[in-house]
């Protein structure tokens, strides 16, 4: 006896779970690509800016100011920090081999290739695009980009651009003093801790970083820079709704900032080795 | 030289023919969230009116003002600004004909990074070599005309609500536009500050010899400043002509808009005042 065929209805409903996750495993990927476009599509726009009239040259200089300069100070006390627990660690793994020597080596090699630039821009993220975000959101909210559109004042041109190009160029500045207090620290816990001397911390610095060790790394900071000014102005001018969208993009910019540098650090990594 | 008398000789390089049509907007479509906002809508607005947009909030009324400047492009249907297809332009195709239309937005929108001073300074300084001087006097100029001298150094944090509104209407009329856009000008404010701003635009529309549209659902601004009036309702302007005529139309729905306004209809009672 031959089994009745199931309905396309019952093969539907049979597959529906299945099918809900494909529809939203396909929604969710369309809004990442969406998203990725959406931020392509600011970055060429910024780009022309950036080389045509009119430029904001003091807009460029206050942003670098209150984007750079002010972030000094968070970005230095990582730094420094970080620099400390790496000779602490370094030392506490390497005392049993008896390489207690290799300390400054070892702490200037992470910082300067890798933990400097990404814990700046780890910090930077969260502080400058968090701020960039809820700036530009609540311009957006209180209609005051379409105000400048209205004046026939292009957004991207003045708030993006500004910010784009400060954040650039400040990144591998606050990069290059994290990476000389980072080493700083390190030296402050070698003498003071560990019983070496300044000298001996210093030869061995000096004996292993290379000058592409600092330039991987600073050259790096030049598209983190570029990611987090970029994700922070997109959520800020794609804030809909009020100040509770405004607190929602500026967690969104935090997170995803963050995942953008993680990521591409690995792949930028990858690339400098292979070069 | 008084102010009154710097502006009309200022005025615009090409004023055109008062009462030509100077935006018209044919078969006009737009959606938001699946529910069409506009759908058909016609109008024709002449130049030198003060035209203001009537209708229940939500109808799209403001949709309908940032067609105008093309800060919202319709999804089907013909707006012409100056005799020009606006829609489908690129924000730099754009930029002559925004040059030439002012819009105050609904909470003035001033930057609040920027003192009074520098926010009505700024369209001048972006689209004209004016000197600081200059610019200095036109800012001067434009804040005693909408009647708040001497505060050009106040932030806008220090203003309250009506002085926002001013300031914003002060930055809007500095490059002496030759269409004004009011995006509920009177919304939030005490009926005395209502009837300033309100006397403002009729003044304005007057000295500069600017269009206005003004999109209120406020009858009592309307009915001070309107020349025309505009009904919008479920996406097409189911009304326009004078507000006199509004009130004795005996259209239901504009009607039922006048009572639940406060404003009986039919009985010819309120006449359009202008109180210029």
């Amino acid at each position: 006896m031959t089994q009745p065929q199931p309905s396309a209805t019952a093969i539907f409903y049979r597959n529906l779970r299945w099918l809900k996750f494909v529809d939203r495993f396909g929604r969710k990927g369309s809004q990442i690509l969406e998203y990725i476009g959406g931020l392509a599509e600011l970055l060429g726009e910024a780009f022309t800016g950036c080389f045509t009239r009119p430029f904001y040259s003091t807009e460029v200089l206050a942003q670098m100011d209150e984007l750079g300069v002010k972030s000094l100070s968070i970005t230095g006390i990582t730094a420094l920090f970080t620099g400390m627990v790496l000779a602490l660690q370094t030392a506490y793994s390497l005392e049993a081999f008896g390489g207690k020597q290799f300390v400054g080596r070892v702490v200037a090699l992470s910082l300067v290739r890798e933990l400097g630039p990404v814990l700046t821009a780890l910090m930077v993220g969260g502080r400058v695009g968090s701020g960039i975000t809820a700036e530009l959101g609540s311009m957006t909210v209180t209609e005051q980009v379409d105000a400048l559109r209205s004046m026939a004042i292009s957004p991207v041109r003045r708030l993006v651009v500004p910010r784009l190009i400060a954040t650039i160029v400040m990144m591998p500045v606050l990069t290059a003093i994290a990476d000389v207090l980072g080493i700083l620290g390190g030296l402050g816990i070698a003498v003071l801790e560990l019983q070496m001397t300044a000298q001996d911390y210093i030869t061995s610095i000096w004996q292993q970083l290379v000058i592409s060790d600092i330039l991987s790394g600073l050259a790096k900071t030049l598209f983190f820079g570029l990611e987090i000014a970029a994700i922070g102005c997109y959520n800020g001018l794609h804030v809909e709704g009020g100040a509770a969208s405004v607190g929602q993009a500026t967690t969104r910019t935090v997170v995803f900032a963050s995942i953008f540098v993680l990521v591409s650090d690995f792949f930028l990594t990858k690339l400098f080795l292979a070069i | 030289m008084s102010t009154i008398e710097t502006a009309t000789t200022s005025s615009h390089a090409a004023p055109g023919t008062k009462g030509e049509t100077i935006v018209s907007f044919d078969n006009v479509w737009k959606r938001y969230s699946g529910k069409d906002i506009l759908a058909g809508a016609n109008l024709k607005i002449l130049r030198g009116e003060v035209l203001c947009v009537l209708g229940p909030s939500g109808t799209g009324k403001s949709v309908t003002l940032r067609h105008i400047n093309g800060l919202t492009q319709p999804d089907d249907g013909v707006v012409q600004v100056f005799g020009e297809a606006i829609a489908g332009l690129s924000e730099e195709e754009l930029a002559p004909i925004r040059r030439r239309v002012a819009m105050l937005f609904q909470g003035g929108a001033l930057f609040d990074s920027m003192n009074v001073e520098q926010n009505i300074a700024f369209p001048v300084t972006e689209h004209t070599d004016k000197s600081p001087d200059e610019v200095a006097a036109i800012v001067s100029e434009k804040l005693t005309m909408v009647g708040l001298p001497g505060i050009q150094r106040k932030m806008p944090s220090e203003l309250s609500g009506g002085m926002r509104k001013r300031v914003a209407l002060a930055r809007s009329i500095a490059l002496e536009p030759e269409i004004i856009l009011y995006d509920e000008p009177t919304t939030g404010l005490d009926p005395v500050s209502s009837e300033k701003i309100a006397q403002l635009i009729v003044d304005l529309n007057v000295r500069l010899q600017t269009t206005s549209v003004v999109v209120t659902h406020d009858v009592v601004t309307a009915r001070t400043v309107s020349d025309r009036v505009a009904f919008l309702y479920q996406g097409r302007f189911q009304f326009i002509g004078s507000f006199e005529e509004a009130t004795r139309s005996g259209h239901p729905i504009l009607q039922d808009y006048f009572r639940a306004m406060g404003f009986p209809c039919g009985t010819g009672v309120y006449q359009a005042v202008k109180g210029v």
